[in-house]
């Protein structure tokens, strides 16, 4: 009778996962043969892809944009690579994969510079995120809330959820820390004094306790640039020759 | 007449005219009585809980409040000169004020004008040293709060003596508190008795007693700003700044 009920259990096991619909479809690139995709990043196909959600109108809408081919970091920029770039920034044992946090604006750019590389438009990190379908989750459904009832940020490695993986194979689009784009925060009717003051920074939270309203991949976000806080951090974007 | 005048006997006036005066006279439910308790077990005249229109007040351990001629303030840990001050030693320092929220980890906010001084007048004063890369204050009422020593140098922060052009009320922490508008408001302590320069960052009274994080950054979100009547507005992390409050002036992105 163990046996079988083991057998139950098993095959119930199976089940419940082929019904689960966290799984994101990978989209299927061919990366041409003049490229070379420097390791730890995505290579982004041109074409068309949904930009922003006709219901929040701080975004762009829904509407379809196109953008050339890009790289962009497979994964958030990690406390341990930021150290060999920035030898003073203290980390403490064990928290190498922690993503960077406290970084101004200019200083991730200035980063990314030092790498050859450059932070990702807004455009580009969002299509990063959702692919050209225009996913409302970058890991295509939704997830149970992990973290309820802390009033703080709890950093995760970079590369701990393997399975919240956009379309294009990019991880913590969703939570994790917010990241800092090159762009500075527009939006239709916005103010004229408001303008150029503040840029923009997209993703992060999902494991807060607070709304997870701001996970869906058009959510926008904003910040001045001076701004060093626990929950930004960034990732870097190249041009394709 | 004469039933006009059985109305307005002596008798009768005097019945009237005593049950007017005691209503008159009798305590009614105002405000100074209900004083907006939280928990009505707790002695009227503590500092406590209190959900007062306007600004709640947050207290985490009720106490009589602080005397402004038993109190005093020792600054000192690894620092080269050790300083105490007496409450009319702190307006010795140059006055600055600002208006900002203070956003409470229970989602509302209020906002006030605060004066006081810059913590990088102690800084002055003490010379920590370089190692020293923390602070730890501990209050009156056993409370105690770290930060790191960067983070209280930060523009605006602020060491507050003055609560809407009115010395602190014992509510608001007279008589010294902190103001840190990017902090949740339980990092913004109160009754400060002590400030202690440190090398390692000790921990904070709410995440040894309550599920909130020592660094208790305002995250993203949503607040429910109480001069809004609560109304849900979203925040951007950081500083609460709604719509209608006015920024400070920062630099443009492009200069």
């Amino acid at each position: 009778m163990r046996w079988q009920r083991f057998l139950l259990l098993l095959l119930l096991s199976f089940w419940i996962s082929t019904c689960s619909d966290n799984n994101v479809e990978q989209i299927s690139v061919q990366v041409p043969a003049h490229i070379k995709v420097p390791e730890g990043m995505v290579y982004i196909p041109e074409g068309e892809f949904i930009y922003g959600h006709a219901e929040d109108p701080k975004t762009a809408l829904g509407q379809k944009v196109f953008l050339n081919a890009y790289l962009i970091d497979r994964y958030e920029l990690s406390r341990g690579e930021y150290k060999k770039f920035r030898a003073d920034v203290p980390i403490a044992p064990g928290k190498k994969k922690l993503p960077v946090t406290l970084v101004a604006f200019e200083e991730a750019r200035e980063y990314c510079r030092s790498e050859g590389k450059r932070l990702p438009t807004e455009q580009e990190w969002e299509k990063a995120a959702r692919g050209p379908a225009g996913g409302k989750w970058p890991w295509g459904s939704y997830q149970p809330h992990p973290n309820n009832g802390f009033s703080g940020f709890l950093p995760e490695p970079v590369d701990k959820r393997q399975e919240w993986i956009s379309p294009y194979g990019v991880y913590g689009m969703g939570h994790n820390v917010w990241e800092w784009t090159s762009d500075d925060w527009d939006y239709n009717g916005m103010p004229g004094s408001e303008k150029e003051k503040y840029k923009v920074i997209r993703g992060g939270l999902y494991q807060s306790h607070l709304k997870i309203d701001f996970s869906p991949t058009w959510a926008r976000n904003f910040m001045e640039p001076s701004a060093r806080y626990n929950f930004i951090g960034f990732r870097c974007a190249k041009d394709v020759k | 007449m004469s039933g006009l005048r059985s109305l307005l006997n002596r008798r009768s006036f005097l019945r009237v005219f005593s049950l007017s005066a005691i209503a008159w006279l009798w305590p009614k439910k105002s405000a100074g009585t209900i004083n907006f308790q939280n928990n009505k077990n707790i002695p009227a005249n503590y500092v406590q809980n209190r959900d007062v229109p306007g600004f709640y007040i947050r207290s985490a351990n009720p106490f009589l409040g602080v005397s402004a001629q038993e109190w005093g303030l020792a600054v000192g840990g690894m620092v080269k000169t050790p300083a105490a001050f007496g409450y009319e030693d702190l307006f010795g320092f140059p006055m600055v004020s600002q208006v900002s929220r203070l956003k409470c980890v229970e989602c509302w906010s209020a906002k006030a004008k605060w004066e006081g001084f810059r913590f990088q007048e102690l800084v002055d004063r003490v010379q920590p040293d370089p190692k020293a890369k923390y602070v730890t204050f501990k209050s009156a009422d056993s409370y105690y709060e770290s930060y790191a020593l960067e983070e209280l140098l930060r523009p605006r922060v602020l060491m507050v003596l003055r609560m809407n052009d009115q010395p602190l009320s014992k509510d608001h922490g007279f008589p010294l508190r902190l103001i840190a508008p990017f902090k949740y408001g339980y990092k913004n302590v109160k009754y400060i008795t002590q400030i202690t320069f440190t090398d390692t960052r000790s921990r904070n009274y709410w995440a040894d007693y309550g599920p909130y994080s020592i660094d208790g950054t305002i995250q993203p979100g949503i607040d429910h700003p109480l001069d809004y009547e609560k109304k849900p507005l979203p925040i951007n992390g950081g500083e609460v700044f709604h719509f209608f409050d006015p920024r400070p002036a920062s630099p443009k992105t492009r200069q």
